[in-house]
Protein backbone atom coordinates (compact mmCIF):
# COMPACT_ATOMS: atom_id res chain seq x y z
CA UNK A 1 0.00 0.00 0.00
CA UNK A 2 1.61 3.24 -1.10
CA UNK A 3 1.23 6.17 1.24
CA UNK A 4 2.00 9.72 0.30
CA UNK A 5 2.48 12.52 2.78
CA UNK A 6 0.55 15.37 1.24
CA UNK A 7 1.76 18.08 3.58
CA UNK A 8 5.08 18.14 5.34
CA UNK A 9 6.37 20.05 8.31
CA UNK A 10 8.50 22.45 6.33
CA UNK A 11 8.46 26.09 7.19
CA UNK A 12 8.29 28.70 4.52
CA UNK A 13 11.35 30.52 5.80
CA UNK A 14 13.29 27.83 7.70
CA UNK A 15 13.91 27.71 11.45
CA UNK A 16 14.85 31.15 12.80
CA UNK A 17 18.23 31.85 14.42
CA UNK A 18 18.63 31.77 18.17
CA UNK A 19 17.42 34.97 19.77
CA UNK A 20 15.01 35.78 16.93
CA UNK A 21 11.62 37.29 17.77
CA UNK A 22 9.54 34.11 17.81
CA UNK A 23 6.24 35.95 18.16
CA UNK A 24 6.94 37.56 14.78
CA UNK A 25 8.17 34.27 13.35
CA UNK A 26 4.89 32.46 14.12
CA UNK A 27 3.02 35.39 12.56
CA UNK A 28 5.17 35.15 9.43
CA UNK A 29 4.53 31.41 9.07
CA UNK A 30 0.80 32.08 9.06
CA UNK A 31 0.10 30.17 12.27
CA UNK A 32 -1.68 32.98 14.17
CA UNK A 33 -5.37 33.85 14.53
CA UNK A 34 -4.37 37.51 14.25
CA UNK A 35 -3.29 37.88 17.87
CA UNK A 36 0.26 37.18 19.08
CA UNK A 37 0.79 33.54 19.99
CA UNK A 38 2.87 32.21 22.87
CA UNK A 39 5.92 30.55 21.27
CA UNK A 40 5.92 26.90 22.39
CA UNK A 41 9.04 25.54 24.07
CA UNK A 42 10.04 21.97 25.02
CA UNK A 43 9.09 22.41 28.69
CA UNK A 44 5.63 23.84 28.01
CA UNK A 45 4.80 21.43 25.20
CA UNK A 46 5.92 18.41 27.24
CA UNK A 47 3.86 19.54 30.22
CA UNK A 48 0.81 19.87 27.97
CA UNK A 49 1.36 16.44 26.40
CA UNK A 50 1.62 14.96 29.88
CA UNK A 51 -1.67 16.63 30.85
CA UNK A 52 -3.20 14.91 27.81
CA UNK A 53 -1.96 11.54 29.09
CA UNK A 54 1.44 11.25 27.41
CA UNK A 55 1.93 9.43 24.06
CA UNK A 56 2.65 12.53 21.94
CA UNK A 57 2.11 10.73 18.62
CA UNK A 58 -1.29 9.36 19.56
CA UNK A 59 -3.88 10.57 17.04
CA UNK A 60 -6.96 12.07 18.70
CA UNK A 61 -8.87 12.91 15.51
CA UNK A 62 -8.55 14.44 12.05
CA UNK A 63 -9.83 17.98 11.62
CA UNK A 64 -11.70 18.97 8.47
CA UNK A 65 -11.64 20.36 5.88
CA UNK A 66 -7.89 19.77 5.61
CA UNK A 67 -8.15 16.51 7.60
CA UNK A 68 -4.90 17.32 9.43
CA UNK A 69 -3.92 14.76 12.07
CA UNK A 70 -4.47 16.11 15.59
CA UNK A 71 -1.91 14.17 17.59
CA UNK A 72 -1.45 14.95 21.26
CA UNK A 73 1.78 16.75 20.37
CA UNK A 74 0.05 18.95 17.79
CA UNK A 75 -2.82 19.68 20.18
CA UNK A 76 -0.31 20.58 22.89
CA UNK A 77 1.49 22.98 20.56
CA UNK A 78 -1.73 24.81 19.66
CA UNK A 79 -2.80 24.96 23.31
CA UNK A 80 0.51 26.47 24.38
CA UNK A 81 0.28 28.98 21.54
CA UNK A 82 -3.20 29.93 22.77
CA UNK A 83 -1.93 30.56 26.29
CA UNK A 84 -3.61 27.56 27.94
CA UNK A 85 -2.55 26.00 31.21
CA UNK A 86 -2.07 22.21 31.25
CA UNK A 87 -5.18 21.70 33.42
CA UNK A 88 -7.34 22.96 30.52
CA UNK A 89 -6.17 20.08 28.31
CA UNK A 90 -9.00 17.58 28.97
CA UNK A 91 -11.59 20.27 28.14
CA UNK A 92 -9.97 21.35 24.87
CA UNK A 93 -9.51 17.75 23.76
CA UNK A 94 -13.09 16.80 24.61
CA UNK A 95 -14.34 19.85 22.69
CA UNK A 96 -12.34 18.91 19.58
CA UNK A 97 -13.47 15.29 19.73
CA UNK A 98 -17.06 16.54 19.95
CA UNK A 99 -16.50 18.91 17.00
CA UNK A 100 -15.06 16.07 14.89
CA UNK A 101 -18.12 13.87 15.41
CA UNK A 102 -19.77 13.39 12.00
CA UNK A 103 -23.11 14.69 13.33
CA UNK A 104 -21.57 18.10 14.01
CA UNK A 105 -20.43 18.38 10.39
CA UNK A 106 -17.35 20.46 11.19
CA UNK A 107 -16.43 20.35 7.50
CA UNK A 108 -19.57 22.31 6.68
CA UNK A 109 -19.20 24.69 9.62
CA UNK A 110 -15.60 25.53 8.64
CA UNK A 111 -16.45 26.14 4.99
CA UNK A 112 -19.81 27.88 5.14
CA UNK A 113 -20.39 31.44 3.96
CA UNK A 114 -22.54 31.91 7.08
CA UNK A 115 -20.82 33.39 10.14
CA UNK A 116 -21.46 30.34 12.37
CA UNK A 117 -18.62 29.04 14.47
CA UNK A 118 -18.39 26.55 17.35
CA UNK A 119 -19.72 27.74 20.71
CA UNK A 120 -18.46 25.70 23.67
CA UNK A 121 -20.33 25.45 26.98
CA UNK A 122 -18.69 23.49 29.79
CA UNK A 123 -20.68 21.96 32.65
CA UNK A 124 -19.73 20.11 35.82
CA UNK A 125 -17.09 20.42 38.54
CA UNK A 126 -14.16 20.62 36.12
CA UNK A 127 -15.31 24.01 34.83
CA UNK A 128 -14.97 25.57 38.26
CA UNK A 129 -11.81 23.62 39.10
CA UNK A 130 -9.94 25.12 36.16
CA UNK A 131 -11.31 28.60 36.81
CA UNK A 132 -13.77 29.03 33.94
CA UNK A 133 -16.20 31.93 34.14
CA UNK A 134 -19.95 31.38 34.00
CA UNK A 135 -20.75 34.70 35.65
CA UNK A 136 -20.20 38.38 34.92
CA UNK A 137 -18.78 38.89 31.40
CA UNK A 138 -18.70 35.15 30.77
CA UNK A 139 -18.81 35.71 27.00
CA UNK A 140 -15.85 38.04 27.24
CA UNK A 141 -13.51 39.13 28.30
CA UNK A 142 -11.05 38.89 31.17
CA UNK A 143 -10.94 35.20 32.08
CA UNK A 144 -7.87 33.16 31.08
CA UNK A 145 -9.60 29.78 30.98
CA UNK A 146 -12.53 30.93 28.82
CA UNK A 147 -10.31 33.00 26.54
CA UNK A 148 -7.55 30.47 25.94
CA UNK A 149 -9.72 27.35 25.75
CA UNK A 150 -11.79 29.03 23.05
CA UNK A 151 -8.65 30.28 21.36
CA UNK A 152 -6.98 26.85 21.38
CA UNK A 153 -10.01 25.39 19.62
CA UNK A 154 -9.82 28.14 16.98
CA UNK A 155 -6.06 27.67 16.45
CA UNK A 156 -6.61 23.95 15.87
CA UNK A 157 -9.45 24.69 13.44
CA UNK A 158 -7.10 27.08 11.60
CA UNK A 159 -3.79 25.24 11.69
CA UNK A 160 -4.82 21.59 11.72
CA UNK A 161 -8.19 21.96 10.04
CA UNK A 162 -6.96 24.44 7.46
CA UNK A 163 -9.95 26.76 8.05
CA UNK A 164 -8.14 29.91 6.94
CA UNK A 165 -10.30 32.91 6.07
CA UNK A 166 -10.40 33.58 2.36
CA UNK A 167 -9.03 30.12 1.65
CA UNK A 168 -11.15 27.22 2.93
CA UNK A 169 -13.17 29.35 5.39
CA UNK A 170 -15.59 31.22 3.18
CA UNK A 171 -17.49 33.02 5.93
CA UNK A 172 -18.68 36.29 4.45
CA UNK A 173 -18.53 38.23 7.72
CA UNK A 174 -17.12 36.02 10.46
CA UNK A 175 -17.88 37.12 14.03
CA UNK A 176 -15.85 37.89 17.17
CA UNK A 177 -16.53 34.38 18.48
CA UNK A 178 -14.03 33.19 15.89
CA UNK A 179 -11.32 34.49 18.21
CA UNK A 180 -12.75 32.64 21.21
CA UNK A 181 -16.23 31.42 22.10
CA UNK A 182 -16.11 29.31 25.25
CA UNK A 183 -18.05 29.70 28.50
CA UNK A 184 -19.20 27.76 31.52
CA UNK A 185 -22.76 27.67 32.82
CA UNK A 186 -23.34 29.58 36.05
CA UNK A 187 -23.34 26.96 38.80
CA UNK A 188 -25.41 29.26 41.04
CA UNK A 189 -28.32 28.74 38.62
CA UNK A 190 -31.75 28.12 40.24
CA UNK A 191 -32.34 25.33 37.70
CA UNK A 192 -30.62 21.99 37.22
CA UNK A 193 -27.48 22.37 35.10
CA UNK A 194 -27.76 21.79 31.34
CA UNK A 195 -25.92 18.46 31.41
CA UNK A 196 -28.13 17.11 34.18
CA UNK A 197 -31.20 18.05 32.12
CA UNK A 198 -29.72 15.91 29.33
CA UNK A 199 -29.14 12.87 31.54
CA UNK A 200 -25.68 13.26 33.04
CA UNK A 201 -24.95 13.14 36.77
CA UNK A 202 -24.16 16.46 38.45
CA UNK A 203 -20.67 15.19 39.25
CA UNK A 204 -19.91 14.54 35.56
CA UNK A 205 -18.15 17.25 33.57
CA UNK A 206 -19.21 17.77 29.97
CA UNK A 207 -18.60 19.84 26.85
CA UNK A 208 -21.44 21.05 24.60
CA UNK A 209 -20.68 22.38 21.12
CA UNK A 210 -23.10 24.22 18.83
CA UNK A 211 -22.41 25.95 15.51
CA UNK A 212 -23.59 29.41 16.49
CA UNK A 213 -24.04 33.02 15.47
CA UNK A 214 -23.08 35.79 17.89
CA UNK A 215 -25.28 36.34 20.96
CA UNK A 216 -28.22 38.74 20.52
CA UNK A 217 -28.87 40.64 23.73
CA UNK A 218 -32.41 40.55 25.09
CA UNK A 219 -33.31 43.34 27.49
CA UNK A 220 -36.26 43.27 29.85
CA UNK A 221 -36.21 45.54 32.87
CA UNK A 222 -39.98 45.70 33.23
CA UNK A 223 -41.53 42.23 33.56
CA UNK A 224 -41.59 40.50 36.93
CA UNK A 225 -43.08 37.24 35.69
CA UNK A 226 -41.90 34.41 33.40
CA UNK A 227 -44.18 35.30 30.48
CA UNK A 228 -42.97 38.89 30.17
CA UNK A 229 -39.33 37.92 30.18
CA UNK A 230 -39.84 35.03 27.80
CA UNK A 231 -41.94 37.20 25.48
CA UNK A 232 -38.89 39.43 25.04
CA UNK A 233 -36.83 36.38 24.15
CA UNK A 234 -39.57 35.28 21.74
CA UNK A 235 -39.38 38.70 20.13
CA UNK A 236 -35.64 38.28 19.55
CA UNK A 237 -36.21 34.81 18.12
CA UNK A 238 -39.08 35.79 15.82
CA UNK A 239 -37.15 37.36 13.01
CA UNK A 240 -36.57 35.87 9.56
CA UNK A 241 -33.05 37.27 9.52
CA UNK A 242 -31.17 34.61 11.48
CA UNK A 243 -30.29 31.24 10.05
CA UNK A 244 -32.66 29.09 12.11
CA UNK A 245 -35.63 30.89 10.56
CA UNK A 246 -34.77 29.67 7.08
CA UNK A 247 -32.52 26.66 7.74
CA UNK A 248 -34.12 25.07 10.83
CA UNK A 249 -31.77 23.19 13.21
CA UNK A 250 -30.79 24.03 16.80
CA UNK A 251 -30.28 27.24 18.76
CA UNK A 252 -29.28 28.35 22.25
CA UNK A 253 -31.01 30.58 24.77
CA UNK A 254 -29.08 32.10 27.64
CA UNK A 255 -30.93 33.36 30.71
CA UNK A 256 -29.14 35.94 32.80
CA UNK A 257 -29.34 35.16 36.54
CA UNK A 258 -31.84 37.95 37.36
CA UNK A 259 -34.23 36.70 34.69
CA UNK A 260 -33.63 33.11 35.74
CA UNK A 261 -34.40 33.94 39.39
CA UNK A 262 -37.73 35.59 38.46
CA UNK A 263 -38.76 32.61 36.33
CA UNK A 264 -37.68 30.05 38.95
CA UNK A 265 -39.54 31.90 41.70
CA UNK A 266 -42.77 31.36 39.75
CA UNK A 267 -42.11 27.61 39.81
CA UNK A 268 -41.23 27.23 36.13
CA UNK A 269 -38.72 24.57 35.14
CA UNK A 270 -36.41 24.10 32.17
CA UNK A 271 -38.93 22.27 30.00
CA UNK A 272 -41.60 24.90 30.74
CA UNK A 273 -39.24 27.63 29.56
CA UNK A 274 -38.17 25.83 26.38
CA UNK A 275 -41.73 24.88 25.55
CA UNK A 276 -43.04 28.44 25.98
CA UNK A 277 -40.25 29.83 23.85
CA UNK A 278 -40.91 27.27 21.14
CA UNK A 279 -44.66 27.75 21.10
CA UNK A 280 -44.75 31.56 21.15
CA UNK A 281 -41.87 32.36 18.76
CA UNK A 282 -41.95 31.97 15.00
CA UNK A 283 -42.60 33.63 11.66
CA UNK A 284 -45.32 33.50 9.01
CA UNK A 285 -44.43 31.50 5.94
CA UNK A 286 -45.18 34.54 3.73
CA UNK A 287 -42.24 36.34 5.37
CA UNK A 288 -39.83 33.46 4.72
CA UNK A 289 -41.12 33.32 1.13
CA UNK A 290 -40.68 37.09 0.65
CA UNK A 291 -44.33 37.04 -0.46
CA UNK A 292 -43.16 34.87 -3.42
CA UNK A 293 -42.15 38.02 -5.25
CA UNK A 294 -38.83 36.50 -6.37
CA UNK A 295 -40.40 33.25 -7.44
CA UNK A 296 -42.43 30.56 -5.71
CA UNK A 297 -40.67 29.48 -2.50
CA UNK A 298 -41.08 26.08 -0.83
CA UNK A 299 -37.86 25.91 1.22
CA UNK A 300 -36.77 22.30 1.46
CA UNK A 301 -34.55 23.14 4.42
CA UNK A 302 -37.61 23.33 6.62
CA UNK A 303 -39.32 20.12 7.80
CA UNK A 304 -41.84 18.66 5.36
CA UNK A 305 -44.55 18.75 8.02
CA UNK A 306 -44.60 22.57 8.18
CA UNK A 307 -47.55 23.92 6.23
CA UNK A 308 -46.51 26.32 3.48
CA UNK A 309 -49.65 28.47 3.32
CA UNK A 310 -48.87 32.20 3.43
CA UNK A 311 -50.05 32.63 7.01
CA UNK A 312 -48.85 29.28 8.32
CA UNK A 313 -46.95 29.60 11.61
CA UNK A 314 -43.35 28.53 11.10
CA UNK A 315 -41.53 27.75 14.37
CA UNK A 316 -37.95 28.96 14.73
CA UNK A 317 -36.78 25.38 15.37
CA UNK A 318 -38.71 22.08 15.02
CA UNK A 319 -39.21 21.35 18.75
CA UNK A 320 -38.50 22.64 22.27
CA UNK A 321 -35.63 20.13 22.40
CA UNK A 322 -33.92 22.08 19.62
CA UNK A 323 -33.60 24.99 22.08
CA UNK A 324 -30.55 24.54 24.34
CA UNK A 325 -31.06 26.51 27.53
CA UNK A 326 -28.28 27.81 29.77
CA UNK A 327 -28.09 30.12 32.78
CA UNK A 328 -25.01 32.26 32.33
CA UNK A 329 -23.94 35.71 33.45
CA UNK A 330 -23.47 38.08 36.36
CA UNK A 331 -25.89 38.66 39.21
CA UNK A 332 -26.78 42.20 38.22
CA UNK A 333 -28.63 43.13 35.06
CA UNK A 334 -31.95 42.07 33.57
CA UNK A 335 -30.52 40.70 30.33
CA UNK A 336 -30.67 37.38 28.55
CA UNK A 337 -29.55 36.37 25.08
CA UNK A 338 -30.68 34.46 22.03
CA UNK A 339 -27.93 32.64 20.12
CA UNK A 340 -29.09 31.39 16.71
CA UNK A 341 -27.50 28.32 15.21
CA UNK A 342 -26.40 27.49 11.70
CA UNK A 343 -29.24 25.18 10.63
CA UNK A 344 -30.17 21.54 10.20
CA UNK A 345 -26.81 20.91 8.49
CA UNK A 346 -25.12 20.56 11.89
CA UNK A 347 -26.23 18.84 15.08
CA UNK A 348 -24.85 20.04 18.43
CA UNK A 349 -22.89 17.46 20.41
CA UNK A 350 -22.77 16.91 24.17
CA UNK A 351 -19.86 14.82 25.40
CA UNK A 352 -18.51 13.79 28.76
CA UNK A 353 -15.01 15.10 29.24
CA UNK A 354 -13.32 11.87 30.22
CA UNK A 355 -15.27 10.01 27.52
CA UNK A 356 -16.74 7.35 29.73
CA UNK A 357 -20.33 6.27 29.22
CA UNK A 358 -22.88 8.35 31.15
CA UNK A 359 -26.15 7.38 32.79
CA UNK A 360 -29.51 7.53 31.12
CA UNK A 361 -28.75 10.06 28.38
CA UNK A 362 -29.08 8.91 24.76
CA UNK A 363 -25.35 8.62 24.34
CA UNK A 364 -22.87 6.34 22.61
CA UNK A 365 -19.22 6.11 23.71
CA UNK A 366 -19.59 9.23 25.81
CA UNK A 367 -20.92 11.37 22.98
CA UNK A 368 -24.58 12.37 23.02
CA UNK A 369 -26.43 13.34 19.88
CA UNK A 370 -29.12 15.79 20.81
CA UNK B 1 -15.56 10.39 -4.60
CA UNK B 2 -17.39 7.51 -2.94
CA UNK B 3 -19.15 6.99 -6.26
CA UNK B 4 -15.83 6.94 -8.16
CA UNK B 5 -14.54 4.30 -5.72
CA UNK B 6 -17.61 2.22 -6.53
CA UNK B 7 -16.81 2.41 -10.25
CA UNK B 8 -19.18 5.21 -11.29
CA UNK B 9 -17.62 8.14 -13.18
CA UNK B 10 -18.84 11.31 -11.49
CA UNK B 11 -18.91 14.90 -12.71
CA UNK B 12 -19.03 17.42 -9.88
CA UNK B 13 -20.11 20.93 -10.79
CA UNK B 14 -18.80 23.64 -8.48
CA UNK B 15 -18.71 27.40 -8.57
CA UNK B 16 -15.37 29.11 -8.99
CA UNK B 17 -15.11 30.20 -5.33
CA UNK B 18 -15.03 26.58 -4.21
CA UNK B 19 -12.24 25.36 -6.51
CA UNK B 20 -9.65 25.57 -3.74
CA UNK B 21 -11.79 23.69 -1.23
CA UNK B 22 -12.52 20.94 -3.71
CA UNK B 23 -8.79 20.65 -4.44
CA UNK B 24 -7.89 20.23 -0.75
CA UNK B 25 -10.68 17.75 -0.06
CA UNK B 26 -9.69 15.64 -3.07
CA UNK B 27 -6.02 15.63 -2.01
CA UNK B 28 -6.84 14.73 1.60
CA UNK B 29 -9.21 11.96 0.56
CA UNK B 30 -6.92 10.53 -2.10
CA UNK B 31 -8.49 11.55 -5.40
CA UNK B 32 -6.54 14.56 -6.57
CA UNK B 33 -6.89 13.63 -10.23
CA UNK B 34 -10.70 13.89 -10.16
CA UNK B 35 -11.33 17.18 -11.94
CA UNK B 36 -14.39 19.22 -11.05
CA UNK B 37 -16.46 21.14 -13.59
CA UNK B 38 -16.19 24.82 -12.72
CA UNK B 39 -18.85 27.43 -13.35
CA UNK B 40 -18.96 31.10 -12.39
CA UNK B 41 -20.02 32.13 -8.88
CA UNK B 42 -22.62 32.85 -7.54
CA UNK B 43 -25.46 30.43 -8.05
CA UNK B 44 -28.02 30.96 -5.31
CA UNK B 45 -29.13 34.44 -6.30
CA UNK B 46 -29.50 33.90 -10.08
CA UNK B 47 -32.55 34.28 -12.30
CA UNK B 48 -33.74 31.32 -14.33
CA UNK B 49 -32.13 32.78 -17.46
CA UNK B 50 -28.77 33.13 -15.70
CA UNK B 51 -29.07 29.54 -14.48
CA UNK B 52 -29.55 28.46 -18.07
CA UNK B 53 -26.29 30.18 -18.97
CA UNK B 54 -24.48 28.36 -16.16
CA UNK B 55 -25.88 25.04 -17.36
CA UNK B 56 -24.58 25.76 -20.86
CA UNK B 57 -21.19 26.58 -19.36
CA UNK B 58 -21.07 23.27 -17.50
CA UNK B 59 -22.09 20.88 -20.26
CA UNK B 60 -18.77 20.54 -22.15
CA UNK B 61 -16.95 20.03 -18.86
CA UNK B 62 -19.36 17.33 -17.76
CA UNK B 63 -18.91 15.42 -21.00
CA UNK B 64 -15.16 15.83 -20.61
CA UNK B 65 -15.06 14.40 -17.10
CA UNK B 66 -17.33 11.46 -17.85
CA UNK B 67 -15.60 10.59 -21.14
CA UNK B 68 -12.08 11.27 -19.89
CA UNK B 69 -11.21 14.06 -22.30
CA UNK B 70 -9.80 17.48 -21.38
CA UNK B 71 -12.79 19.90 -21.28
CA UNK C 1 22.30 27.63 16.49
CA UNK C 2 18.63 27.98 15.66
CA UNK C 3 15.63 28.54 17.88
CA UNK C 4 13.33 25.65 18.64
CA UNK C 5 10.05 26.08 16.81
CA UNK C 6 7.02 23.88 16.36
CA UNK C 7 4.63 23.14 13.53
CA UNK C 8 1.03 23.45 14.75
CA UNK C 9 -0.52 21.96 11.61
CA UNK C 10 -0.30 18.20 11.92
CA UNK C 11 0.30 15.92 8.96
CA UNK C 12 -2.10 15.11 6.17
CA UNK C 13 -1.63 11.77 4.53
CA UNK C 14 -3.72 9.96 2.01
CA UNK C 15 -3.30 7.05 -0.33
CA UNK C 16 -4.25 7.96 -3.89
CA UNK C 17 -7.31 5.99 -4.92
CA UNK C 18 -7.90 5.11 -8.55
CA UNK C 19 -10.75 6.76 -10.45
CA UNK C 20 -13.55 4.77 -12.00
CA UNK C 21 -13.08 3.82 -15.64
CA UNK C 22 -14.37 6.53 -17.99
CA UNK C 23 -17.32 6.04 -20.34
CA UNK C 24 -16.85 5.49 -24.07
CA UNK C 25 -19.89 7.62 -24.91
CA UNK C 26 -22.85 9.27 -23.25
CA UNK C 27 -25.52 7.57 -25.41
CA UNK C 28 -27.37 4.62 -23.96
CA UNK C 29 -26.21 5.17 -20.39
CA UNK C 30 -28.16 5.41 -17.16
CA UNK C 31 -27.41 8.88 -15.78
CA UNK C 32 -27.88 9.73 -12.09
CA UNK C 33 -28.34 13.31 -10.94
CA UNK C 34 -27.53 13.90 -7.27
CA UNK C 35 -29.15 17.05 -5.93
CA UNK C 36 -27.48 18.52 -2.85
CA UNK C 37 -30.70 20.49 -2.08
CA UNK C 38 -28.79 23.78 -1.81
CA UNK C 39 -30.71 26.80 -3.11
CA UNK C 40 -30.38 26.96 -6.89
CA UNK C 41 -28.38 23.74 -7.27
CA UNK C 42 -31.60 21.86 -7.99
CA UNK C 43 -32.57 24.32 -10.73
CA UNK C 44 -29.11 24.02 -12.30
CA UNK C 45 -29.15 20.24 -12.09
CA UNK C 46 -32.62 20.05 -13.63
CA UNK C 47 -31.43 22.22 -16.54
CA UNK C 48 -28.36 20.02 -16.95
CA UNK C 49 -30.54 16.92 -16.85
CA UNK C 50 -32.85 18.32 -19.52
CA UNK C 51 -29.96 19.43 -21.75
CA UNK C 52 -28.06 16.16 -21.40
CA UNK C 53 -31.29 14.31 -22.16
CA UNK C 54 -31.73 16.46 -25.29
CA UNK C 55 -28.14 16.13 -26.53
CA UNK C 56 -27.67 12.40 -25.88
CA UNK C 57 -29.89 9.33 -26.19
CA UNK C 58 -29.78 8.44 -22.49
CA UNK C 59 -31.25 5.09 -21.50
CA UNK C 60 -32.62 6.51 -18.29
CA UNK C 61 -32.20 9.51 -16.00
CA UNK C 62 -32.52 9.02 -12.25
CA UNK C 63 -32.85 12.05 -9.97
CA UNK C 64 -31.76 11.73 -6.32
CA UNK C 65 -31.90 14.19 -3.43
CA UNK C 66 -29.29 14.24 -0.70
CA UNK C 67 -30.90 14.90 2.68
CA UNK C 68 -28.70 17.90 3.49
CA UNK C 69 -26.65 20.16 1.31
CA UNK C 70 -23.71 20.13 3.65
CA UNK C 71 -23.32 16.65 5.15
CA UNK C 72 -21.75 13.73 3.33
CA UNK C 73 -24.36 11.73 1.42
CA UNK C 74 -25.84 8.76 3.22
CA UNK C 75 -23.81 5.61 2.33
CA UNK C 76 -26.97 3.65 1.55
CA UNK C 77 -28.01 6.31 -0.98
CA UNK C 78 -24.55 6.20 -2.56
CA UNK C 79 -24.73 2.42 -2.90
CA UNK C 80 -28.17 2.63 -4.50
CA UNK C 81 -27.01 5.30 -6.96
CA UNK C 82 -23.94 3.23 -7.86
CA UNK C 83 -26.04 0.13 -8.46
CA UNK C 84 -28.55 1.79 -10.77
CA UNK C 85 -26.48 4.26 -12.82
CA UNK C 86 -23.48 4.32 -15.15
CA UNK C 87 -22.46 7.93 -14.44
CA UNK C 88 -23.43 10.72 -12.06
CA UNK C 89 -23.62 14.53 -12.21
CA UNK C 90 -23.77 16.47 -8.97
CA UNK C 91 -23.07 20.00 -7.72
CA UNK C 92 -21.63 21.52 -4.54
CA UNK C 93 -21.16 25.02 -3.24
CA UNK C 94 -23.45 28.01 -3.20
Amino acid sequence: MSSRLVSRSTFSSGAPPEGADLVEWYYEQGFSDGLPVVPPAPATVDAMVEALGGEPERLECRVPPRWGGLTRQVLAVNMVMAGCKPEYAPVVRAALLALCEPAFNLNGVQATTHMACPLLVVNGPLAKAIGMNGGCNAFGSGNRANATIGRAIRLVLLNVGGGWPGDLDKSTLGHPGKYSYAVAENDASPFAPYHVEKGFAAGDSTVFVLAAEAPHSVTNHVANDPQGILDSLCSAMSTYAHNNAVSSGHCAVVLGPEHAATIAKAGWKRLDIRSYLWMYSGNRFRELAFEHRYGKVYNRNLPVWYKRDPDSHIPIVPSPDHIHLFVIGGEAGRFSAFIPGWGHMSAPVLRQIDGSSPGSARCVDGTCFL
Amino acid sequence: MSLESLGIPTAVVITRDFVREAEVQRAALGMSVLAPVVIEHPLSSLTDQEIGARAAQALPGIAGVLLGKAA
Amino acid sequence: MSSIVYDPRGAVSADEKPLAPRLAKLDGIRLGILDNTKWNANKLLRRLRDELGRQHRLLEINYYRKESFSKFADPALIREIAARNDAVVTAIGD
